[in-house]
Protein backbone atom coordinates (compact mmCIF):
# COMPACT_ATOMS: atom_id res chain seq x y z
CA UNK A 1 0.00 0.00 0.00
CA UNK A 2 1.78 3.44 -1.13
CA UNK A 3 2.52 5.81 1.97
CA UNK A 4 1.12 9.04 2.24
CA UNK A 5 5.04 10.81 2.23
CA UNK A 6 5.94 14.03 3.38
CA UNK A 7 6.29 15.95 0.31
CA UNK A 8 3.33 14.77 -0.79
CA UNK A 9 1.11 16.41 2.12
CA UNK A 10 0.68 19.76 0.65
CA UNK A 11 -0.57 18.83 -2.96
CA UNK A 12 -3.05 16.45 -1.44
CA UNK A 13 -3.98 19.42 1.59
CA UNK A 14 -4.74 22.00 -1.78
CA UNK A 15 -6.36 19.42 -3.60
CA UNK A 16 -8.99 17.25 -1.12
CA UNK A 17 -11.06 14.76 -2.69
CA UNK A 18 -14.70 16.26 -3.74
CA UNK A 19 -17.70 13.92 -3.69
CA UNK A 20 -19.20 15.87 -6.82
CA UNK A 21 -19.63 13.20 -9.88
CA UNK A 22 -19.44 14.76 -13.26
CA UNK A 23 -22.33 12.63 -14.10
CA UNK A 24 -25.26 13.82 -15.90
CA UNK A 25 -28.55 12.73 -13.50
CA UNK A 26 -31.47 14.62 -14.21
CA UNK A 27 -33.01 16.86 -11.15
CA UNK A 28 -36.05 15.39 -9.83
CA UNK A 29 -36.73 18.68 -7.84
CA UNK A 30 -36.06 22.23 -8.75
CA UNK A 31 -35.91 25.72 -6.48
CA UNK A 32 -38.92 26.45 -5.05
CA UNK A 33 -40.64 23.10 -5.12
CA UNK A 34 -42.31 21.52 -1.88
CA UNK A 35 -40.45 18.21 -0.48
CA UNK A 36 -41.31 16.07 2.05
CA UNK A 37 -38.26 13.98 3.50
CA UNK A 38 -38.80 10.78 4.33
CA UNK A 39 -39.71 9.39 7.45
CA UNK A 40 -37.20 6.60 7.52
CA UNK A 41 -35.07 4.72 9.94
CA UNK A 42 -31.70 2.90 8.23
CA UNK A 43 -29.81 1.07 10.51
CA UNK A 44 -26.76 1.91 8.17
CA UNK A 45 -24.88 5.37 7.57
CA UNK A 46 -27.11 8.13 6.33
CA UNK A 47 -27.21 11.86 6.29
CA UNK A 48 -30.77 12.32 7.05
CA UNK A 49 -30.85 13.54 10.60
CA UNK A 50 -34.34 12.46 12.30
CA UNK A 51 -35.23 16.37 12.83
CA UNK A 52 -36.15 16.46 9.44
CA UNK A 53 -37.98 13.45 8.84
CA UNK A 54 -41.76 13.76 8.23
CA UNK A 55 -41.20 17.15 7.65
CA UNK A 56 -41.90 19.34 4.53
CA UNK A 57 -39.61 21.91 3.19
CA UNK A 58 -38.34 24.04 -0.08
CA UNK A 59 -35.87 23.57 -2.35
CA UNK A 60 -33.91 26.28 -2.29
CA UNK A 61 -30.80 25.06 -3.96
CA UNK A 62 -29.58 22.49 -6.42
CA UNK A 63 -25.88 21.91 -5.47
CA UNK A 64 -25.10 19.23 -8.48
CA UNK A 65 -24.57 15.28 -8.27
CA UNK A 66 -22.79 13.57 -5.97
CA UNK A 67 -21.61 10.31 -4.25
CA UNK A 68 -24.13 9.25 -1.76
CA UNK A 69 -22.41 8.30 1.29
CA UNK A 70 -25.75 5.71 2.25
CA UNK A 71 -23.99 3.38 -0.26
CA UNK A 72 -20.24 4.59 -0.52
CA UNK A 73 -19.80 4.27 2.70
CA UNK A 74 -20.95 0.73 2.96
CA UNK A 75 -18.56 -0.18 -0.37
CA UNK A 76 -21.69 -0.77 -2.27
CA UNK A 77 -20.78 2.05 -5.02
CA UNK A 78 -21.04 5.93 -5.33
CA UNK A 79 -24.93 5.38 -6.23
CA UNK A 80 -24.54 9.25 -7.07
CA UNK A 81 -27.50 11.47 -6.91
CA UNK A 82 -28.41 15.33 -6.87
CA UNK A 83 -28.15 17.25 -3.43
CA UNK A 84 -30.32 20.08 -2.66
CA UNK A 85 -30.57 22.50 -0.06
CA UNK A 86 -33.62 22.42 1.56
CA UNK A 87 -35.31 25.10 3.81
CA UNK A 88 -37.36 23.96 7.00
CA UNK A 89 -39.68 27.00 8.72
CA UNK A 90 -38.47 26.46 12.39
CA UNK A 91 -42.49 25.98 12.93
CA UNK A 92 -42.77 22.98 10.99
CA UNK A 93 -39.51 21.13 12.57
CA UNK A 94 -40.44 22.36 16.18
CA UNK A 95 -43.65 23.43 16.53
CA UNK A 96 -46.34 26.69 17.29
CA UNK A 97 -43.30 28.02 20.09
CA UNK A 98 -40.83 28.33 17.32
CA UNK A 99 -40.07 31.72 15.75
CA UNK A 100 -42.14 32.49 12.80
CA UNK A 101 -39.32 33.48 10.81
CA UNK A 102 -36.23 31.51 11.50
CA UNK A 103 -35.17 28.13 9.13
CA UNK A 104 -32.67 25.20 8.84
CA UNK A 105 -31.39 25.11 5.68
CA UNK A 106 -29.92 21.42 5.24
CA UNK A 107 -28.37 19.80 2.30
CA UNK A 108 -29.87 16.52 1.49
CA UNK A 109 -29.72 13.83 -1.39
CA UNK A 110 -32.54 13.38 -3.29
CA UNK A 111 -33.62 9.93 -2.08
CA UNK A 112 -34.31 11.47 1.38
CA UNK A 113 -37.17 13.28 -0.02
CA UNK A 114 -40.19 13.00 -1.90
CA UNK A 115 -42.95 15.40 -3.81
CA UNK A 116 -45.09 17.08 -1.17
CA UNK B 1 -3.22 28.12 34.54
CA UNK B 2 -3.46 25.72 37.52
CA UNK B 3 -0.18 23.66 38.17
CA UNK B 4 -0.88 21.67 40.81
CA UNK B 5 -0.40 18.04 39.11
CA UNK B 6 2.38 15.83 39.38
CA UNK B 7 4.89 15.54 37.09
CA UNK B 8 5.42 11.97 37.11
CA UNK B 9 2.13 11.08 36.32
CA UNK B 10 1.49 9.26 32.72
CA UNK B 11 -0.10 11.00 30.39
CA UNK B 12 -3.82 11.31 29.76
CA UNK B 13 -5.41 7.95 28.12
CA UNK B 14 -6.52 9.72 24.88
CA UNK B 15 -2.72 10.55 24.44
CA UNK B 16 -1.20 7.38 25.35
CA UNK B 17 -3.73 6.06 22.62
CA UNK B 18 -2.73 8.47 20.18
CA UNK B 19 0.63 7.82 20.87
CA UNK B 20 0.19 3.74 20.56
CA UNK B 21 -1.44 3.81 17.62
CA UNK B 22 0.93 6.18 15.93
CA UNK B 23 3.92 3.27 16.92
CA UNK B 24 1.73 0.87 15.90
CA UNK B 25 1.37 2.65 11.65
CA UNK B 26 4.90 3.81 11.45
CA UNK B 27 6.71 0.15 12.65
CA UNK B 28 4.16 -1.36 10.44
CA UNK B 29 5.09 0.92 7.38
CA UNK B 30 1.40 2.29 7.01
CA UNK B 31 2.21 5.72 8.01
CA UNK B 32 4.63 8.44 7.25
CA UNK B 33 6.00 10.36 10.45
CA UNK B 34 7.38 12.80 8.77
CA UNK B 35 4.00 13.40 6.68
CA UNK B 36 2.42 13.65 9.86
CA UNK B 37 4.24 16.61 11.30
CA UNK B 38 4.15 18.15 7.97
CA UNK B 39 0.04 17.78 8.24
CA UNK B 40 0.07 18.98 11.96
CA UNK B 41 2.52 21.93 11.03
CA UNK B 42 0.24 23.13 8.18
CA UNK B 43 -3.01 23.08 10.36
CA UNK B 44 -1.08 24.71 13.22
CA UNK B 45 0.99 27.26 11.47
CA UNK B 46 -0.32 28.02 8.12
CA UNK B 47 -4.08 27.21 7.76
CA UNK B 48 -6.63 29.58 10.28
CA UNK B 49 -8.87 31.91 9.90
CA UNK B 50 -6.94 34.53 8.70
CA UNK B 51 -7.77 33.35 5.09
CA UNK B 52 -11.54 33.38 5.58
CA UNK B 53 -10.61 36.77 6.23
CA UNK B 54 -8.82 37.88 3.45
CA UNK B 55 -12.32 36.33 1.53
CA UNK B 56 -14.20 38.55 3.53
CA UNK B 57 -12.27 41.49 3.30
CA UNK B 58 -12.29 41.48 -0.41
CA UNK B 59 -15.70 40.92 -0.83
CA UNK B 60 -16.79 43.93 0.94
CA UNK B 61 -14.08 45.98 -0.94
CA UNK B 62 -15.13 44.34 -4.45
CA UNK B 63 -18.47 44.22 -4.89
CA UNK B 64 -17.41 42.31 -8.24
CA UNK B 65 -15.58 39.83 -6.29
CA UNK B 66 -18.65 39.80 -3.50
CA UNK B 67 -20.92 39.22 -6.95
CA UNK B 68 -18.32 35.76 -8.08
CA UNK B 69 -18.15 34.29 -4.24
CA UNK B 70 -21.73 33.84 -3.67
CA UNK B 71 -22.61 32.65 -7.20
CA UNK B 72 -19.43 29.95 -6.96
CA UNK B 73 -17.91 30.34 -3.62
CA UNK B 74 -15.52 27.68 -4.42
CA UNK B 75 -13.53 29.38 -7.63
CA UNK B 76 -14.07 32.83 -5.88
CA UNK B 77 -12.10 31.34 -2.99
CA UNK B 78 -9.73 29.62 -4.95
CA UNK B 79 -8.65 33.21 -6.47
CA UNK B 80 -7.18 33.90 -3.46
CA UNK B 81 -5.41 30.50 -3.27
CA UNK B 82 -7.43 28.65 -0.86
CA UNK B 83 -8.64 25.19 -1.39
CA UNK B 84 -8.40 21.39 -0.91
CA UNK B 85 -9.53 19.35 2.29
CA UNK B 86 -12.50 20.10 3.60
CA UNK B 87 -13.12 23.06 1.37
CA UNK B 88 -13.82 21.01 -1.96
CA UNK B 89 -17.43 22.49 -2.49
CA UNK B 90 -17.92 25.77 -0.45
CA UNK B 91 -21.24 28.22 -0.22
CA UNK B 92 -21.02 31.68 1.14
CA UNK B 93 -24.05 32.82 2.90
CA UNK B 94 -24.43 36.70 3.11
CA UNK B 95 -25.96 38.36 6.07
CA UNK B 96 -28.00 41.45 5.63
CA UNK B 97 -29.93 43.81 8.06
CA UNK B 98 -32.83 41.34 7.67
CA UNK B 99 -31.00 37.98 7.77
CA UNK B 100 -28.47 36.85 10.17
CA UNK B 101 -26.67 33.19 8.78
CA UNK B 102 -25.05 30.58 11.44
CA UNK B 103 -23.45 27.03 10.53
CA UNK B 104 -23.75 23.87 12.24
CA UNK B 105 -22.86 20.31 11.28
CA UNK B 106 -25.82 18.28 13.26
CA UNK B 107 -24.44 14.95 12.51
CA UNK B 108 -20.67 15.76 13.08
CA UNK B 109 -18.02 18.69 12.82
CA UNK B 110 -17.85 19.51 9.03
CA UNK B 111 -15.93 22.95 9.02
CA UNK B 112 -14.83 24.51 6.26
CA UNK B 113 -10.69 23.96 6.49
CA UNK B 114 -9.08 26.11 4.01
CA UNK B 115 -11.07 29.31 5.09
CA UNK B 116 -11.13 28.45 9.15
CA UNK B 117 -8.78 25.96 9.76
CA UNK B 118 -9.50 23.30 11.93
CA UNK B 119 -12.88 23.87 14.30
CA UNK B 120 -12.11 25.02 17.67
CA UNK B 121 -13.65 22.24 20.60
CA UNK B 122 -17.11 23.89 21.10
CA UNK B 123 -18.24 23.55 17.00
CA UNK B 124 -17.38 19.73 17.57
CA UNK B 125 -19.80 19.16 21.03
CA UNK B 126 -23.03 17.67 21.00
CA UNK B 127 -24.74 20.82 22.74
CA UNK B 128 -23.59 23.17 20.05
CA UNK B 129 -24.43 20.82 17.59
CA UNK B 130 -27.72 20.16 19.09
CA UNK B 131 -28.74 23.23 20.11
CA UNK B 132 -28.68 25.71 17.19
CA UNK B 133 -31.57 24.50 14.97
CA UNK B 134 -33.96 23.58 17.78
CA UNK B 135 -33.06 27.00 19.64
CA UNK B 136 -30.46 29.20 17.20
CA UNK B 137 -31.29 32.40 19.63
CA UNK B 138 -30.69 30.65 22.47
CA UNK B 139 -27.05 29.68 22.02
CA UNK B 140 -26.25 32.94 19.83
CA UNK B 141 -26.78 34.44 23.70
CA UNK B 142 -24.74 32.31 24.97
CA UNK B 143 -22.33 34.17 22.77
CA UNK B 144 -23.37 37.55 23.90
CA UNK B 145 -25.65 38.24 20.67
CA UNK B 146 -29.16 39.20 21.05
CA UNK B 147 -31.02 39.79 17.53
CA UNK B 148 -34.10 41.74 16.80
CA UNK B 149 -37.22 39.09 16.37
CA UNK B 150 -37.69 40.89 13.03
CA UNK B 151 -34.48 39.27 11.77
CA UNK B 152 -34.69 36.03 10.47
CA UNK B 153 -31.74 34.03 11.80
CA UNK B 154 -31.37 31.32 8.82
CA UNK B 155 -29.50 28.27 10.34
CA UNK B 156 -27.82 25.97 7.86
CA UNK B 157 -26.78 22.36 9.09
CA UNK B 158 -23.76 21.02 6.42
CA UNK B 159 -23.43 17.21 7.27
CA UNK B 160 -23.47 16.50 3.51
CA UNK B 161 -20.79 17.55 1.21
CA UNK B 162 -20.95 21.31 1.07
CA UNK B 163 -19.05 23.67 3.41
CA UNK B 164 -20.88 26.68 4.22
CA UNK B 165 -18.80 30.12 5.52
CA UNK B 166 -20.40 33.70 6.69
CA UNK B 167 -20.05 36.79 4.75
CA UNK B 168 -20.81 39.03 7.62
CA UNK B 169 -21.46 42.68 7.41
CA UNK B 170 -18.97 45.33 6.93
CA UNK B 171 -18.70 47.27 10.21
CA UNK B 172 -20.12 50.55 10.33
CA UNK B 173 -17.26 53.68 10.40
CA UNK B 174 -14.97 51.81 8.11
CA UNK B 175 -15.70 53.54 4.81
CA UNK B 176 -12.82 54.00 2.58
CA UNK B 177 -10.61 51.69 4.52
CA UNK B 178 -8.47 49.15 2.44
CA UNK B 179 -8.84 45.66 2.86
CA UNK B 180 -5.58 45.23 4.58
CA UNK B 181 -6.85 47.09 7.01
CA UNK B 182 -10.61 45.52 7.33
CA UNK B 183 -8.78 41.65 7.16
CA UNK B 184 -8.14 42.49 11.51
CA UNK B 185 -12.10 43.29 11.97
CA UNK B 186 -13.01 40.13 11.11
CA UNK B 187 -13.64 37.12 13.58
CA UNK B 188 -13.80 33.28 13.22
CA UNK B 189 -16.65 33.34 15.02
CA UNK B 190 -17.89 36.13 12.72
CA UNK B 191 -17.78 33.71 9.58
CA UNK B 192 -19.38 31.03 11.80
CA UNK B 193 -22.02 33.30 12.29
CA UNK B 194 -21.74 33.21 16.53
CA UNK B 195 -20.09 36.86 16.63
CA UNK B 196 -19.98 39.69 14.67
CA UNK B 197 -17.15 41.58 13.27
CA UNK B 198 -15.13 43.52 15.43
CA UNK B 199 -15.67 47.52 15.42
CA UNK B 200 -12.99 50.36 14.59
CA UNK B 201 -13.40 51.47 17.97
CA UNK B 202 -12.28 48.21 18.86
CA UNK B 203 -9.30 48.45 16.69
CA UNK B 204 -8.16 51.23 18.34
CA UNK B 205 -8.69 50.54 21.85
CA UNK B 206 -6.71 47.16 20.69
CA UNK B 207 -3.56 49.41 19.19
CA UNK B 208 -3.95 51.62 22.38
CA UNK B 209 -4.03 49.33 25.41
Amino acid sequence: MPVVTKELVPLLVQTGASARVAEEIPARFLPGDTVLARNVNPANHTRLPRYVRGKVGTIVMDHGVFVTPDTAAHGLGEHPQHVYCVRFTAAELWGGDASPRDTVNIDLWDDYLQPS
Amino acid sequence: MSHDHDHTDPPADIELRVKALESVLAEKGLIDTGALDELIDIYENKIGPRNGARVVAKAWTDPDYKQRLLSDATAAIKELGFSGVQGEDMVVVENTPDVHNMIVCTLCSCYPWPTLGLPPAWFKSAPYRSRVVIDPRGVLKEFGISLSDEKEVRVWDSSAELRYLVLPERPAGTDGWHEDRLVDLVTRDSMIGVGFPKSSADLHQQAGA
